[in-house]
Parts: structure tokens; C-alpha cells; sequence
């Protein structure tokens, strides 16, 4: 049975329609990702499941509970770290933990929590005085305190560090392992990539496109891209006689194509840089990657 | 319930690190608290008159700046958002802060009134009565700081709304400006503020008669309290970006002015400026205060600061002109002459005059603490010549009868009409006031002096123009010769006598509040020879 049901939803701001018929589901012990660009609609989605906006019209369903209807007993059974981490200055880690498992009926032991995101030697520090990384990890830590079934983050690593982005991936890796459901909203590709299990890709308000990353990308092309890069610059005339490529770009001494016949349309390219004298400083044949799929799906779109 | 007390606890910590929230909480109302013994002349009664408007401001200020500030703050941050995302309710989350700003509140008028006692205020007359009606107060303008808080979109929207809820309050609202000042529109515009009715009634707990008679001021906090928590709660908002919780949010807001006009509607239909305005007679006649209420702890005054006894050692003798001689009525020499049958014996006078003070805490005699007495000669005040009083008065040293200090209205100003009324009262009742026909000349003198000086020390908006009354009075009743005698007397021994007629003053429409007596005879001497300056043509009569 799937832990969260969005169907039809929607959202307006005054004249903006924020979300538009928006249906996805996510299955029990996956993570489930939002991939949309800034403004397409994924936080207001997100929002709108675990109850922070009111929809006007849709189907919300998580954990089997009616999150319309019953949006308190829905809260205790999730947790969420939002983009803005936001807590009083002065207020401790430790303080925080204890005051937001007081809000659960069922709440994790605080001191287990302080344990498990590294934040035994800031417990009792002001939250001004926390890097952002050590924020980052409160802010997961707050999103545990009731021990949820289903995580919802919501651009969890914007702003952090490689380093940090990388521990929060590790993290959110581990949630998986555990059991828990993971539903995130991300304008990382990589990301999504790396870590989702299936996305959705949301651009306007609308989905455009979900599944599982790979079949994403064989759902999308076939096709390979192919750039070069020479030594000296490259007449755009020369190349007229490749066979099979598309999206031929031609910038001084960086050629890019895309092509479904690779074999034939390499050769040919190197017969013209071997006939003209050219030197060859770069040269990459590679399959279409989610980029080039977000990037195709969301240029395609109509402007709203 | 739990979660309540939680953040309850996390709320009433987070305020107590926040220096500024503790500066503007705890240190400003002392400020406030200074400021008014200041400006009130370090007088420690009359800061007990003032305790009622003090603790409104310090409530006000907590209410309307401290309370939206947090709240707001921590919404534009997103805090309340966090929140959101919790099974909590508004209306525990709206409660707790409710019950943790009230705390604070508290804490602050107990550090405020701790201080003031610590001052030599006296202790509040009714201290289980001025906690209920400090819980009332603060529930109306807590009610007030959360609408504040929900209309206000972030910190400086606050302080400007603030400020225009704070000013009008202080100026027109009966807080910083004594309502019988304000003209006639002001005052009924005051009805319409809940400050009118918070400094009404925790001053009748400091120093008035308790609850009893603040039923209307608790009805009137009640009403704008409920309004404003009603309208705050229906206009609640988790999110900066949230405008209303619902679109008609901002529609509540008329619900929190309706209770405004709703408490000043009622109050003119009950004709409550009229009876609030002046001391009601049946009010200030119900005790009269003992005139040992004086301020335990007091400490009587240096009498190197007598402004009135020569103290030179080698006195600077004074020549009166022919002027001044005739102005006195007298020769130099003036010989004794009872004024009349109902005067009594020299002898018996001037017993009366050395029985003790019958309370405590007067000062000492001006003289004590000089090693050459000011009078060595005087035996009594039949005897006190001219050349006595030259010799141990100097006139140039006495306050300005324009200053803050035995202030004298120049005849030709005019009082108020509310001061008007209560002086054409006293000029009434003068004549026929029973300390004022006491036997002993000293006594009586005495006794009129104090309608001047009680006033004065509590700084009623008639202590310019009640020594008017009285000299007049005086001048009628006592003969010149005698009056310049017991004048005299008067200014060297203040602390003789008696001083049950302050006790009696309530006859005359004065409240019964009680009144620094060391203070009050003090006053009453300096008054004394600012009327025999005028006696002996020494003081132009009506010197402004």
C-alpha cells in the first residue's frame, strides 16, 4: 500500500497556479524525489501533503490517513526538515529535541538523537553559534524526534557543503536501510539521481514525467552526445557532411551533436579533422544522462 | 498538556537570555519608576499615588512591545512554521505564550514595586486585590499585543503600531497625564482606552479602597481583554508569508475595536467621567487617614536645610523701613495683645504647644543640631518681637511661589474649572472647618497651614492656589500682631503641636490618602513665612 497518494491537487496564489493537477504516489520503504526547477511547484506540493498549505481541491492521503481531513494524526506519524532551518538563537539542540518530542505522543529518546547526528558537543551550544552542517543535522535530528514512518525533505542539502552534502546523503541513504519512506523535493539532478529511487518531475506546476531514473533516461533517447574539442578553431561548413547528428553547435574550437548512429557519424568526423590537419585535444561519446532528459522535458514545456 | 509546559518553559528561558527582552522588560519599568520619583521630588507617598500609572506602563510596554516583538520575530523566521509541522494546536501554542508573557509581567510590577518600597513607598494598601487586578490589566493588553502581533508583518510594523497604541494611551489615556488635567474631550476620549481603567484601578489597591470600587475598570480590562484575544486568536497566522489564516482574518480586527467602544460607550452612559475625574466626596471621607501612617523607616531632614531659619552665627540684622514697620502694624517692640475672649491664656498655649507630637516620624526641631539655638531669648510665642524675627528669619532663601516647592498661584491667575469648583469648596468650608477653631492660636494657625501643605506635598492640582484660601482665612480670623507672632512661632518649632487636622482634611475634599507628615510640616512652615513675608510687607502679596 503506498505511504503517500497525491491526486489531482491543486494550489492557486492569487492568479498563479502553484500546483495543477499534481498526482504521484510513494511506495512504502522508497525515496521518492520532486525534480523540478526553482518555481515549478515542488515545495508547494510538498507543503500541501504534510499540511502546511491548505490545497483547493485534491486528494491527499499518507499513512492510509485522509491528511485533508485529519492533518494532526497525520503529523505524528511523519517528520519534515524544511529549506529554512528555523529555531530561536539561544534555544540549545538539546532544548529543541526535548521541546519537539514533547508535541508526539510516541517521541525518540533525545539523547539517542543528540548521539546519532553528531551533535553531542553542540548539545547544549545556542543554535547561532552551529554551522550550517551542525544546522543541517538539528534540523534532521528534529525531523526524528517522533520516530515517523515517512520523511519529507525538502531541499535538504541547498547551501551546505560538499562535505556536509556528503554525510546528508549517507543519512539519507540510512533512512532507506531503516525502513523509513523518503519523499524529497530537489532541483539537484545528480541528486535525485543518485539517490532516488523514483522522481517525478515537476516543471509549472504540473508532473511531466515520473519513474525510475533509468527508465527515465531509455524512456527519453536513445541518442548520444558528442563533443569535440581541437586545437584550433573548426569551420561549421565542414561538418555539413556528417551524417545523423542533431543539435550541432559550433563555438570556435568546441563542436557539440547529438546522433543516433555514432559509429558512422565519429568516423566521419575524423576523416575531416585528419583531412584539414586539425589537432584534437578532447573528444567524448556519451548516453543521455537525467540532465539531458530534465533539461529536454522542462524547455519543452508551454510558459504558464 | 505536557507540550504547554514545555514551551512554556523554553519561552520564559529564551526571554531570560535575550538581553534586550530583559532590558526592555525588567529595566525599564525601574527607569519609568526613577524617572517619577524623580520628577515627583523624591516624595515617597505621592510615588504611591503614582504606582497605579506605573505599573499600567510597565504592563503596557511588556504587552504591547515585548509580547508582539517576540511573537512576530519569531514567525518572520519561521519558527511558528516549524511548529506547524508538529500535532500541536494555535490554542496551546497561543496559551502558552499567554501564560509565559503574564510571568514576565508579573515578575516586572513585583521588581517595580519591590523597588518602590525599597524607596519608602508605603506598602499597598490591598496587595491581594492589586494582584487581581494586575492579572486583569495584563490580560487586556496582552489581549491588545496579539492583535498587535497578527497584523504586524514584521518587527518594525510592530514598534510603529506600537507606538500608536503606546502614545495616545500615555498622553490622552490616563497614564502618564493625570486625567483631571486633560480638557473635556480628552477625558471622554479616555474612556475609550483600557489604560484609563488600569490606572484607576490598581491605584485603588495601592493606595485607595481596594476592589470595591473598581468593578467597572475590571468589567471594562475584561471586555478589551476577551476582544483582543478573541480577534487575535481568529486572525492567528503560523507563516510570515501567510497573510490571514482565513481571508476574512482582518475583519477580526473590528472585533477588538468594538470592545474599545463598547467599555467607552458604556462608561458615558454611566456618567462615570464625572465621578472618576475629581475624588468623589464619599470616597475620600470613608477613613481618615492616622497621621501615624507616616512612612516607617523615614529619616527626619538635615536642619542645615531649613530654607527658612537664619542660621548665621552672627546674624545679619534686618531693618525694617517705616514701610514695612506700618505694614506690620506694629513698632518694633509690638506689645502683647490677646486678640480676643476666645483666645486662650499665653499659659495654656504655650503648653499645648509643648505637649509631643502625638505620632511619629516628625522631624526634629530645625534647630537641634545647631550648636547656638536660633531663638535664645523667646520663651514663648507672646514674646517674639520684630527684632526676633529679623534676627532669625530670612525671607530671600524661601522657594519660588513660582516653583515646585510651597508653590503660590499669582492672583490673577485662574484655576481650572474642576480646581475652580474644589477651591470655592474650601473657601466655603474654611470658616466652619472644626481644626481651624481649635483654642490655641499656635494650634489653629498650625492646622490651616496644613490645608496649604498637604497639597503641596501630594501635589494636587489645587497646591497653588490653597494658600490663597488659607491666608485669607487666616487674616480673618487672626488679628495681624498675633498672626506675625504665631507665624513666627510656627517657623522655628514645625515639629510641635499636633498634626491630627491632616487627618481632617478630608472635610475639605481631599482624599484620604496617607501623606508624608515630616513633609507636610515642613511645608507648613515654609507657607508660614511666605504669609508673614506678605505680613510685614518683606514679599509683594500675589508674588508670582
Amino acid at each position: 500500500m503506498p505511504k503517500v497518494i497525491v491526486q489531482d491537487l491543486q494550489k492557486r496564489y492569487d492568479d498563479v497556479l502553484a500546483a495543477q493537477g499534481v498526482s504521484f504516489e510513494v511506495e512504502d520503504g522508497e525515496i521518492f524525489g520532486l525534480l523540478g526547477p526553482n518555481g515549478s511547484g515542488k515545495t508547494t506540493t510538498l507543503e500541501c501533503v504534510i499540511g502546511l498549505r491548505q490545497p483547493e481541491t485534491g486528494r491527499i492521503e499518507v499513512c492510509g490517513i485522509d491528511a485533508r481531513q485529519h492533518p494532526k494524526a497525520v503529523k505524528e506519524k511523519i517528520g519534515a526538515v524544511l529549506q529554512t532551518i528555523a529555531l530561536q538563537d539561544k534555544i540549545t539542540p538539546r532544548e529543541a529535541l526535548t521541546l519537539f518530542a514533547s508535541f508526539y505522543k510516541r517521541a525518540a529518546a533525545v539523547s539517542g538523537l543528540i548521539e546519532r547526528f553528531a551533535l553531542g558537543e553542540k548539545a547544549d551550544a545556542p543554535f547561532d553559534s552551529l554551522s550550517a552542517g551542525q544546522r543541517q543535522r538539528l534540523a534532521v535530528a528534529l525531523a526524528f524526534v517522533n520516530d515517523p514512518e515517512l520523511i519529507f525533505l525538502d531541499e535538504p542539502t541547498t547551501g551546505l557543503d560538499p562535505q556536509s552534502r556528503r554525510d546528508l546523503h549517507a543519512e539519507i541513504a540510512k533512512m532507506k536501510r531503516d525502513g523509513h519512506t523518503v519523499l524529497l523535493t530537489t532541483h539537484n539532478i545528480d541528486e535525485a539521481e543518485q539517490l532516488c529511487d523514483r522522481i517525478a518531475i515537476i516543471d509549472s506546476g504540473r508532473i511531466i514525467a515520473s519513474g525510475p531514473p533509468r527508465d527515465l533516461i531509455a524512456a527519453s533517447s536513445s541518442a548520444q552526445n558528442v563533443l569535440l574539442r581541437t586545437a584550433t578553431p573548426i569551420d561549421r561548413d565542414w561538418l555539413a557532411q556528417i551524417p545523423g547528428i542533431d543539435d550541432l553547435t559550433c563555438d570556435n574550437a568546441m563542436i557539440t551533436f547529438r546522433t543516433t548512429t555514432p559509429g558512422a557519424a565519429l568516423a566521419a568526423l575524423m576523416q575531416i579533422v585528419h583531412e584539414r590537419g586539425v589537432e584534437v585535444v578532447e573528444l567524448h561519446a556519451r548516453k543521455a544522462r537525467l540532465e539531458d532528459v530534465f533539461l529536454a522535458l522542462t524547455s519543452d514545456q508551454p510558459p504558464q | 498538556m505536557r507540550a504547554a509546559l514545555q514551551q512554556l518553559r523554553i519561552s520564559l528561558t529564551l526571554h531570560y537570555r535575550n538581553k534586550m527582552a530583559l532590558i526592555y522588560g525588567y529595566l525599564f519599568p525601574l527607569v519609568f519608576l526613577l524617572a517619577f520619583y524623580v520628577l515627583y521630588r523624591h516624595e515617597r507617598v505621592v510615588l504611591a499615588r503614582h504606582m497605579g500609572e506605573l505599573l499600567t506602563v510597565s504592563v503596557l510596554g511588556g504587552a504591547c512591545f515585548g509580547l508582539p516583538t517576540t511573537m512576530v520575530s519569531e514567525r518572520e523566521r519561521g519558527v511558528w512554521r516549524r511548529y506547524r509541522l508538529a500535532p500541536i494546536s494555535t490554542a496551546m501554542l497561543v496559551l502558552s505564550v499567554i501564560v509565559a508573557r503574564y510571568f514576565i509581567l508579573i515578575t516586572a510590577g513585583l521588581l517595580q514595586l519591590a523597588v518602590a518600597l525599597g524607596m519608602g513607598m508605603p506598602w499597598p494598601q490591598h496587595p491581594f486585590d492589586l494582584w487581581i487586578v494586575f492579572t486583569f490589566v495584563s490580560f487586556a493588553f496582552i489581549g491588545l499585543g496579539l492583535v498587535m502581533a497578527m497584523m504586524a508583518d514584521n518587527v518594525p510594523a510592530v514598534q510603529a503600531l506600537g507606538q500608536c497604541i503606546f502614545l495616545p494611551m500615555l498622553i490622552i489615556g490616563g497614564i502618564a497625564v493625570p486625567l483631571a488635567s486633560l480638557p473635556d474631550w480628552a477625558q471622554h476620549l479616555s474612556q475609550f482606552f483600557p489604560g484609563r481603567y488600569a490606572v484607576q484601578a490598581l491605584q485603588a489597591c495601592v493606595a485607595g479602597p481596594g476592589l470595591g470600587t473598581t468593578r467597572f475598570d475590571l468589567l471594562a480590562l475584561l471586555i478589551i481583554g476577551t476582544g483582543g484575544a478573541i480577534a487575535g486568536a481568529k486572525m492567528f497566522r503560523w507563516d510570515a508569508q501567510q497573510r490571514f489564516a482565513r481571508r476574512s482574518g482582518k475583519a477580526w480586527v473590528s472585533v477588538a475595536l468594538i470592545s474599545w467602544l463598547l467599555v467607552g460607550t458604556l462608561a458615558e452612559y454611566r456618567g462615570r467621567l464625572a465621578a472618576s475625574a475629581r475624588p468623589a466626596p464619599e470616597q475620600t471621607g470613608q477613613t481618615a487617614p492616622a497621621s501615624g501612617t507616616a512612612p516607617a523607616g523615614t529619616t527626619p531632614p538635615s536642619s542645615g536645610t531649613n530654607p527658612i531659619a537664619n542660621r548665621q552665627a552672627t546674624p545679619k540684622a534686618i531693618t525694617l523701613s517705616d514701610a514695612e514697620k506700618k505694614a506690620a502694624g506694629r513698632s518694633t517692640q509690638p506689645p502683647i495683645s490677646p486678640p480676643d475672649g476666645s483666645s486662650p491664656a499665653p499659659k495654656q498655649t504655650a503648653r499645648a504647644e509643648k505637649t509631643p507630637p502625638a505620632k511619629t516620624a516628625v522631624p526634629e526641631k530645625p534647630s537641634a543640631k545647631t550648636d547656638t539655638p536660633a531663638h535664645p531669648t523667646v520663651a514663648s510665642w507672646q514674646a517674639v518681637t520684630l527684632a526676633d524675627i529679623e534676627r532669625d528669619l530670612v525671607f530671600d532663601r524661601l522657594p519660588s511661589d513660582s516653583g515646585i516647592v510651597t508653590p503660590i498661584a499669582p492672583d490673577e491667575e485662574d484655576p481650572d474649572p474642576d480646581t475652580a469648583d474644589h477651591l470655592r469648596y474650601i473657601q466655603e468650608m474654611l470658616p466652619s472647618w472644626q481644626p481651624g477653631k481649635v483654642s490655641d492660636p499656635v494650634q489653629r494657625v498650625r492646622n490651616m497651614l496644613y490645608v496649604a501643605a498637604v497639597p503641596d506635598v501630594e501635589q494636587l492640582p489645587i497646591e497653588r492656589f490653597a494658600p490663597q484660601a488659607v491666608f485669607y482665612q487666616l487674616q480673618q480670623d487672626i488679628p495681624k500682631d498675633q498672626l506675625i507672632k504665631v507665624l513666627y512661632w510656627i517657623a522655628l518649632h514645625p515639629t510641635d503641636g499636633d498634626d491630627k487636622a491632616v487627618g481632617e482634611l478630608w472635610a475639605l475634599r481631599f482624599s484620604n490618602d496617607p501623606v508624608d507628615l515630616e513633609q507636610t510640616r515642613e511645608r507648613a512652615a515654609i507657607y508660614g513665612v511666605k504669609l508673614l513675608g506678605r505680613l510685614l510687607g518683606k514679599l509683594p502679596r500675589g508674588a508670582s
